[in-house]
């Protein structure tokens, strides 16, 4: 115990004097509970850290892990019934436990926040300049025009093109990029010194979020605010931060320098992280390293550490005693560090000395159920793919959605092209991603492929039949061999059916019944590595990786040949989806099946696909294997899209050479003439000459192999090596 | 917003055509307006069933009296809603029906008015505070007061005000309630003060009970409305502006909560209407309800009509209104 005094009596002294230092925010051992009816929730346990002037300090977890929360409790913005002890204090000014008239001073003026979903951010009902306004007037005693010179000032900073504008508009007339930044500007509006961003690009697209951290940068260089960076997306802090900290099971499991932390993790947690990430910069490994288990449930806490129901490293003392975040001295002791100590590396873990410069593979593999033979076959013989016949073949797929006039007599006055004129070929035992930002198409591609929805023209043909010709009733028969697995695997699961209905549905709706179809439930779920005893349980007794998982099973009911993804490991944390892309990888082998995998995430195609296609506006844009797609990209807009995807490396992330677009994605409604990308593509504003320029304006490229061994649809398609 | 109010205006007349439709078939097949006079013992002379008959134009078909009814061409002046007619009506060859409902419209809208205008403030009012202490011991109050005021009959309940009413009359030893009659006989000849206190003795009783029901109904919604925008994203960025919380209260979340409440009130017009029948009744006012009871007693089936399209025609233009102040108030709905 004496230790332990000794070392708060060093801390306080230590805290006095960096108050009167630059630390801008310091929270200390911060705990948050919500009562439930099974008992008290501790959804936040002893959090500390500082913040100095200017500093960005990334925090990283998964869901339910604790950082929003933490980061709500310091402003203040937590639910009445929630209970907060410790201290947070800005500026040496103690925040916790202030009254609505107190905090209100604060918040918004010292420490201001933005938040996930730029769409709901923002009130409907107020004008954008009026919602920026409000912020001004809320903490300083100008006239409403000041007020509004100042929104207008700040709409600038952010990089809204004509920001007059923009103004006396209302946010829906904005997207979604836009209104983030609209929110970043009310955040800096009064030049706070400290700005909590909340997963601030996780619902944007690639290219826009890397357009909102840069105004998120510029709102910093601005007002010399420093920046607390909640994400899960480690290749975000890899390139925004200075120090960061991972969270887990409601703790700060890890802090430290951000090339410490990435580079040489001291709690296998961290490790285990960045072992389960799929790389883009790295050559594509044949399995990804998942973390075993699931993160643990808040009501339900291990004894001991959090972590070690699935640390491989786990000892008897892990599962006893709880360790405190300390550092690793030269000797492999474990020492306890200043809070305001801003450069020591942290780690709670009984073994951190231990971990040293072990991969992630060495240490998570070993502990994996599945890999216990000596050598794994997939990882000696790359598949041989390619040479498969095709299994669907798409000519020239169209699908337009009629606009209708705002007029009196609403008339059709137009069609958005959704999917204008597309072809490809999935072929046998390959899979085939399809690439682009949202709205450019690939689900609507997917769902045409189903005939879940009819095309407008175009062919789509299934092992030689032309499935665009069938009627519904024609088709049914078909759809046993072409199968869906869901993004959401929430919402594409009925709560009040049973797993085990759930699975058999199809085989019901064709015909199959009786105790084969329940062998049939058990087998499928042994299958996609579920218990089998669990087949009678309902959807919410499982995690999403868990449900996801079902989703599988019951795209698989039916012994399809083609599998559509549609987004299939988006909507899952970071240390699940690896697993459930291992299991996607092992189906494919064992089944023999054709993936069409949707997707936004090119690390996740880079690791599961054979051969890509990149879609902008509802046109393939770029096609070729994976390895030509990542290694040399033709097309200006798969250049931006991977330039856009952060590394998980500090060094190389802060490095890279990047293509960057500017801009939102235009309407389909009104696509731009000659090449659709053209208004934001950088060589089109940066490179060519005006007489080039005029070929894009009038000249749709039409995809072809322009001598790079992939075809490309840009007329001065250049190979840039990005990776 | 004009191309949105014109169409919303212009939407409105096929609902009301259908309703048109649907009112006259149901009353038309629903009952022999001459019933009574065929049972008469000892039975009318043929010829006096016939001019009875050719009075109300029951010798046409269904489909020309339906024609009649709307234009009133063809007929003998009494009939034609267009021309402001509304028919023959069986309750005597004088009793003219538009002059009927006019009489009593005034009566109805003032308690239709009244109840309104309370029902929605309170449940404003209850609705904001509930879902600001959601959980408390107040919520739990207005929570059970609101299901109490839903479950309770109407004519039950306005029977047992009535009697609250006479038993406060007797125990004080004056007649502050009045619980018979609308007043509008014992206002003539007051002063503004007289008449003002004299429809406060006439109105207080009716107007409670005629409110109770949409009070409960809107004050829930509205606490709905208000909780889910005070977990909205939007309301906690307004805290985190800075915003002290009665102007986040006032400013983001009531404003916002009560846009979907126009749609509920407009829907909430048809229980009123429902109600002052049942209202009127027990308070024996002179108004619409008495009128339209006056009606099917006397198997009266243009009168009924009458009745009906005119509450068709005030839900359809409730709606319009909503609709309108949705676009006003809902900046989303003024751009589509």
């Amino acid at each position: 115990m004496s230790t332990t005094d000794h070392t708060s009596d060093e801390k306080d002294e230590r805290a006095v004097t960096v108050a009167h230092d630059d630390v801008v925010l310091e929270v200390r051992d911060l705990s948050v509970t919500f009562p439930s009816e099974d008992g008290p929730l501790h959804a936040v346990r002893d959090v500390s850290y500082v913040v100095r002037r200017g500093e960005a300090l990334g925090i990283v977890g998964e869901s339910g892990s604790g950082k929003s929360v933490t980061s709500m409790a310091i402003m203040g913005l937590l639910p009445p019934n929630a209970k907060v002890s410790g201290s947070a204090s800005v500026l040496g000014e103690e925040i916790v436990g202030l009254t609505d008239a107190q905090i209100s001073k604060v918040r918004g003026n010292r420490i201001a926040m933005i938040f996930q979903d730029p769409l709901t951010s923002l009130n409907p009902v107020y004008t954008v300049g009026y919602q920026i306004a409000e912020a001004v007037l809320a903490h300083r005693k100008v006239t409403k025009q000041a007020a509004m010179d100042r929104a207008l000032e700040l709409l600038e900073i952010v990089g809204i093109p004509s920001p007059q504008q923009r103004l006396k508009q209302y946010p829906h007339e904005l997207s979604g990029g836009m209104r983030q930044r609209v929110v970043i500007a009310i955040a800096m509006a009064n030049e706070p010194d400290v700005i909590i961003a909340d997963e601030p690009t996780t619902a944007l697209d690639v290219t826009v979020q890397a357009q909102v951290l840069e105004a998120l940068d510029r709102a910093r260089q601005e007002t010399g605010a420093a920046l607390v960076l909640i994400t899960h997306d480690l290749g975000v802090v890899a390139g925004q931060v200075e120090r960061v900290g991972v969270m887990y099971g409601g703790r700060m499991v890890e802090m430290g320098p951000v090339e410490e932390v990435f580079y040489r993790p001291r709690m296998p947690y961290a490790l285990g992280l960045l072992g389960s990430l799929p790389r883009m910069d790295e050559d594509r490994s044949d399995r990804l390293t998942p973390i075993m288990g699931t993160p643990p449930a808040l009501l339900a806490m291990p004894k001991g550490c959090a972590f070690s129901p699935r640390c491989p490293m786990a000892k008897e003392i892990c599962h006893q005693e709880e360790p405190l975040l300390l550092a690793t001295d030269e000797h492999g002791g474990r020492v306890p560090v200043p809070v305001g100590d801003t450069t020591a590396h942290t780690a709670a873990c009984h073994f951190s000395d231990e971990l040293g410069e072990s991969a992630p593979d060495d240490l998570f593999r070993t502990s994996g159920p599945q890999e216990t033979e000596g050598d794994e076959p997939p990882a000696a013989a790359p598949k041989e793919r390619g040479g498969g016949e095709a299994i669907v073949s798409v000519t020239n797929l169209v699908k337009n959605f009629p606009i209708h006039s705002k007029g009196l007599l609403r008339r059709r006055i137009g069609e958005v092209q959704a999917v204008s004129g597309i072809s490809l070929d999935l072929r046998e035992r390959e899979t085939l991603a399809l690439v682009g930002e949202s709205g450019c198409g690939k689900s609507t591609t997917a769902r045409l492929i189903l005939q879940l929805i009819k095309q407008s023209s175009g062919e789509v043909h299934y092992m030689g039949k032309p499935l665009h010709t069938l009627s519904a009733r024609q088709m049914r028969p078909l759809r046993r061999d072409l199968q869906l697995v869901f993004q959401d695997p929430f919402a594409s699961l009925d709560p009040r059916m049973t797993v085990a209905d759930i699975i058999a549905e199809p085989m019901r709706i064709h015909g199959q019944r009786g105790t084969d179809a329940r062998k049939r439930v058990k087998d499928l779920l042994s299958l996609v590595g579920l218990n089998a005893e669990h087949s009678s349980r309902y959807p919410h007794e499982f995690s999403g990786g868990q449900r996801q998982r079902i989703g599988v099973a019951r795209a698989l009911a039916l012994n399809p040949k083609v599998l559509i993804l549609d987004e299939p490991v988006s909507a899952l944390d970071v240390s699940i989806q690896a697993g459930v892309i291992n299991l996607l990888e092992d189906l494919q082998e064992e089944l023999g099946l054709s993936y069409l995998f949707v997707s936004h995430d090119l690390s996740v195609v880079r690791h599961i696909a054979d051969r890509v296609a990149v879609m902008y506006l509802g046109k393939i844009v770029e096609t070729g294997t994976t390895e030509q797609m990542f290694r040399s990209p033709a097309h200006p807009y798969t250049q931006a899209l991977i330039s856009a995807i952060p590394f998980p490396d500090p060094v190389k992330e802060r490095t890279r050479e990047r293509i960057i677009v500017t801009g939102d994605v235009p309407s389909p409604s009104d696509p731009p003439s000659g090449c659709r990308f053209r208004t934001r593509c950088p060589k089109f504003a940066g490179q060519l000459s005006e007489a080039e320029r005029v070929r894009c304006v009038e000249e749709p490229p039409e995809l072809m192999d322009r001598g790079t061994g992939h075809p490309d649809a840009c007329h001065y398609s250049q190979v840039v090596e990005l990776i | 917003m004009l191309v949105y109010t014109v169409r919303r205006v212009l939407g409105a007349i096929p609902v009301l055509l259908l309703a048109s439709v649907l009112t006259f078939v149901l009353i038309d097949v629903s009952g022999d307006p001459l019933s009574d006079l065929r049972m008469q013992q000892p039975p009318p002379d043929p010829s006096v069933i016939e001019l009875q008959e050719e009075r109300l134009y029951l010798d046409r078909s269904m489909p020309e009296r339906y024609w009649l009814w709307m234009t009133g061409i063809g007929g003998n002046g009494d009939i034609g809603l267009l021309q402001g007619e509304f028919g023959p009506s069986t309750q005597s060859a004088t009793y003219d029906i538009g002059e009927n409902i006019a009489d009593r419209l005034g009566v109805t809208l003032r308690l239709v008015t009244a109840a309104m205008v309370f029902a929605l403030g309170l449940a404003v009012l209850s609705g904001v505070i509930s879902a600001m202490r959601q959980y408390s011991k107040l919520d739990y109050t207005l929570t059970f007061v609101g299901f109490l005021a839903l479950a309770m009959p109407t004519f039950w309940f306005a029977g047992i005000m009535q009697q609250a009413g006479v038993g406060f009359n007797e125990l004080v030893g004056a007649q502050i309630f009045a619980t018979i009659g609308d007043g509008t006989y014992q206002a003539q000849g007051l002063d503004a003060w007289g008449r003002f206190t004299n429809a406060l003795a006439y109105m207080t009783l009716p107007t409670i009970v005629l409110m109770l029901t949409s009070f409960a109904a809107w004050s829930r919604y509205q606490r709905t409305s208000m909780l889910e925008v005070l977990n909205s994203d939007y309301v906690r960025l307004a805290r985190a502006k800075g915003l002290p919380n009665r102007v986040v209260i006032r400013r983001h979340a009531l404003r916002t909560a009560l846009i979907p409440l126009t749609t509920v009130v407009a829907v909430g017009m048809a229980g009123i209407i429902d109600g002052t029948v049942l209202t009127e009744r027990v308070f024996q006012w002179r108004g619409l309800g008495e009128f339209f009871i006056a009606a099917v007693e006397a198997n009266d089936s243009f009168a009924l009509m009458a009745w009906l399209m005119l509450s068709g025609t005030a839900v359809i233009v409730a709606n319009l209104i909503a609709d309108l102040l949705y676009g006003v108030l809902d900046p989303r709905i003024r751009f589509e």
